[in-house]
């Protein structure tokens, strides 16, 4: 049990907090929603889930040669080694930027994203403009998220589904040759494992 | 766990544009652990009853419609207590609680 009843809490409790506690007590009873599966929920959103475990397998990725080449041909096994799983039957797909290779991920059918990586999708991932026209004229749709890709780059386009989910491996930057993996973390934002943004290492400098 | 977690895949998406969860830079905002523990009810309890995220939308929608955000109410707050109006409703048509097993 990791809440508590209302006579220990510390400060008194808003009416709306004291209907989800009721409502929460009223379903466990009813044997409808347990008290445990709605802790293995709250903490999967607010633990395991979100784009910094897609980071920090781009920073092993950039760091670590042979778990590469694991991420790029077993990607669900070379993920799990971090100790984020997928969920089952979820293919993981990871695509590698290369000089003259940019890869982006869509889902044209709806809003299937590799979220045990990334979290929950942005709202313009799942929009019909970047649906339609990023396979379109991905060029176009990358120069207005300020990704401003030469002639010479091939862009390539992934289209997700419930079978397979993208996600892109950027290239990493020159000037971080010296930075530890944490660092190398804190500038792969979710828009480079989309494909709409690329690591820029003058951000994590500053921070 | 599998079960869950495809379901919190496709949970967003179901939600569209008209009712997203309140997030902040892509991240879930939740100011408050019972925001939290809000949104893993609707969870299993959609789950539990078979009931679609589509279904529950459209309380959603009524409930954020008919409640409106308060004076200094966050955002995250308002649309948590909306949530929990939906999941009543909701529950009220799938699984009436004053109904003995």
């Amino acid at each position: 049990m990791t809440h508590d009843h209302d006579h220990h809490h510390p400060r008194p409790a808003s009416a709306v907090e004291l209907r989800a506690r009721a409502l929460e007590a009223l379903l466990a009873e009813r044997g409808l929603v347990s008290t445990d599966a709605i802790d293995a929920v709250v903490e999967l959103y607010e633990q395991d889930v979100g784009p910094q475990n897609g980071a920090k397998v781009v920073a092993r990725a950039w760091a670590d040669e042979r778990y590469r080449e694991r991420l790029l041909t077993a990607a669900n096994e070379a993920i799990a080694e971090l100790g984020f799983a997928g969920a089952e039957g979820d293919n993981m797909v990871v695509v590698a930027n290369a000089p003259a290779v940019h890869n982006v991920i869509v889902c044209t059918l709806c809003s299937c994203y590799p979220w045990p990586v990334l979290g929950l999708p942005p709202s313009w991932y799942k929009s019909s403009p970047y649906r339609a026209r990023v396979v379109a004229e991905p060029r176009a749709v990358l120069r207005e998220f300020g990704l401003e890709l030469s002639d010479e780059v091939e862009v390539r386009v992934w289209d997700s589904s419930a079978e397979v989910r993208y996600l892109v491996l950027p290239l990493r930057p020159p000037e971080t040759e010296d930075w530890s993996e944490e660092e190398l973390a804190a500038i792969v934002t979710r828009d480079c494992m989309i494909g709409t943004a690329v690591p820029i290492a003058r951000e994590a400098a500053i921070a | 766990m599998s079960a869950d977690k495809t379901e919190l895949a496709t949970l967003d998406g179901a939600l569209g544009a008209e009712t997203p969860l309140p997030r902040d830079n892509g991240e879930l905002v939740f100011e408050e652990p019972w925001q939290g523990r809000a949104l893993g009810m609707g969870v299993v309890a959609l789950q539990r009853t078979g009931a679609s995220w589509t279904e529950f939308r459209r309380h959603l929608v009524a409930a954020i419609a008919a409640r409106r955000q308060r004076e200094g109410e966050s955002e995250a707050t308002a649309y948590y207590a909306a949530w929990l109006d939906a999941l009543e409703a909701l529950l009220a048509e799938r699984a009436p609680l004053e109904e003995a097993e």
